[in-house]
């Protein structure tokens, strides 16, 4: 599958929510959305192309704004294919995946605790690897090391 | 009777590693589950940013403790499409080299731990002296048993030393006879047969929507491998058949691991052939001395020597000996990576625990968690 594929099957579904397939090496391209197509790209690359494994998301912080990298793999087509959305820093919020795959469920609690990204109507949105009642977000770049952190650690089940 | 919650863990001989699982129990029966992670992390991720390149290796093997190599390997591939440096071909077939005997060691470090669930005690013994012959193998030419630090940003850190091909044919040959040994220990016993047969299923449809990968998922008859359906390194350049089965349960899935340490075994054969006819550079040439052949700098004077590469971004997978592994980095130039992200096949295998584990008896929890391969380093990292 190569990027043209895509944007030829995603231009009709999404019209100008999708800004653009680009290449990328070794995967079958970067597909470069508006989170308002969010839903409607995940199902058409689950059920018309055929990206039936969520990899992973990957949330990146840009300082000026916040991205998410969505990583798919298609059995029939043998490949990677990675979608990436911008989202502002005040209001990074984007509909979640994880009714469409249910392995999202995970990966989105991660980037939710760690970058900060917000999903709509994620099924159980509560921290994974870091303790409840943890406020920081450590991945972000305003995050930095080495400086002492006030945390009282609630206990988990009482 | 009433149903009442469970914690299984954090400190608990079912959990292989510092995780919780809670399960809700209606007497025997396992009615719900919540596993719980965490407890092992200690921010690769965020420490990865204020590292130098090559000094994130060092993290990878603190990633997944008993599959080190393919961490590294891992890495590796993404931080050099990041950079946009290509390493020379001996040093991929070193790193598959590497990855292979990772595998076994993994796969025996799985064995003795999975059948000392089940009860049975001697082929403990057995999968750990197996084991000690690779272990011995890697100290050979990496100083190390368990952290490598090997591979590098554009190659590997040196060559084998002198003797080594005849040393790890005999390993192998050692190995190939006591796969069946194996088998007979345990396909053998009435004990493992009873404890495995028919549990944990996990058919393969649950397995894509889940995102369920590795042996596990080949269990279930789906045939993905990605050392086979998107070569990296020199896995293009070799034969090995991808090792599936059936049965979607624990003893497929332990079918599934025999074959793959047999596989390796003839990936194995083939690349010391191969690196016994072509002597040649384990390392870029063309690398900037900070980055580059024979030691990377460790101190902080190697962060001197400030080179900005090109911006870029890297995007690697590899078929780790627990299932799928990406990794994401992205170079905006400077010595540090602005954002390494890591996907773990076992924490998504974990996140599944709800299709596996529900209706089972509490007595098979540790069989079926033992099936899953679990390793605590790389789900929290």
């Amino acid at each position: 599958m190569q990027p043209d594929d895509l944007s030829r099957h995603l231009a009709p579904i999404l019209g100008d929510r999708l800004i653009a397939v680009e290449p990328f090496p070794e995967t079958a391209g970067r597909v470069r959305f508006r989170r308002e197509g969010a839903l409607d790209l995940f199902r058409a690359m689950r059920d018309d192309l055929g990206f039936r494994h969520f990899s992973t998301v990957a949330g990146i912080d840009w300082v000026d704004h916040r991205e998410a990298v969505y990583v798919l793999w298609s059995d029939d087509a043998k490949q990677y294919v990675l979608l990436s959305v911008d989202l502002p820093a005040g209001d990074p919020r984007i509909e979640s995946a994880s009714g469409i795959w249910p392995s999202a469920n995970w990966h989105e609690r991660e980037a939710w605790e760690m970058v900060d990204l917000n999903f709509d109507h994620h099924p159980d949105l509560r921290h994974l690897l870091m303790p409840d009642g943890y406020t920081f977000h450590p991945l972000l770049r305003s995050f930095k090391l080495h400086e002492p952190e006030e945390l009282e650690v609630k206990a988990r089940h009482v | 009777m009433s149903e009442m919650w469970i914690n299984m863990g954090p400190q608990h001989p079912m959990t292989h590693g510092l995780w919780n699982l809670r399960v809700k129990l209606d007497g025997e029966i396992v009615v719900d589950v919540d596993p719980e992670i965490g407890y092992l992390h200690r921010g690769i991720e965020k420490i990865s940013e204020d590292r130098h390149y090559n000094e994130v290796i060092t993290l990878m093997d603190r990633c997944c403790y008993v599959a080190g190599f393919s961490w590294e390997h891992l890495y590796i591939l993404a931080a050099e499409e990041a950079l946009h440096l290509a390493p020379p071909e001996r040093a991929e077939y070193l790193r598959v080299l590497c990855d292979e005997f990772q595998r076994i060691g993994s796969h025996l470090m799985w064995y003795a731990a999975f059948v000392q669930d089940i009860g049975l005690m001697s082929p403990f013994l057995y999968g750990m002296r197996d084991r000690d012959l690779v272990l011995d193998l890697y100290q050979s030419y990496t100083g190390a048993r368990m952290t490598y630090e090997y591979m590098r940003v554009g190659g590997v850190r040196n060559d084998l030393p002198p003797g080594f091909s005849a040393e790890a044919r005999q390993v192998l040959d050692w190995l190939s006879r006591r796969f069946d040994e194996y088998d007979q220990l345990t396909l053998g016993s009435d004990i493992f047969r009873k404890r495995c047969d028919n549990l944990g299923i996990l058919k393969a449809n649950d397995c894509v929507a889940h995102g369920v990968t590795g042996p596990m998922l080949r269990s279930a008859g789906v045939k993905r491998d990605l050392r086979k359906d998107r070569p990296y390194s020199a896995y293009d350049r070799v034969e090995f058949d991808v090792a599936v089965a059936d049965g979607a349960d624990v003893t497929a899935r332990y079918l599934v691991r025999l074959e793959e340490m047999r596989q390796a075994v003839r990936i194995l054969r083939q690349v010391l052939d191969w690196l016994d006819k072509n002597p040649g550079p384990v390392m870029a040439e063309e690398l900037p001395r900070w980055l580059g052949a024979p030691y990377a700098p460790i101190g902080r004077e190697g962060y001197l020597l400030k080179r900005n590469f090109p911006k870029g971004v890297g995007f690697s997978a590899v078929e780790e000996p627990h299932g799928e592994a990406v990794a994401y980095v992205v170079n905006e130039g400077g010595e540090h990576p602005y954002r390494v992200k890591f996907r773990s096949p076992v924490f998504s295998n974990i996140s599944a625990a709800r299709k596996y584990l529900i209706g089972y008896h509490v007595a098979d929890i540790p069989p079926i968690m033992g099936s899953v391969d679990i390793c605590i380093g790389e789900v929290d990292r």
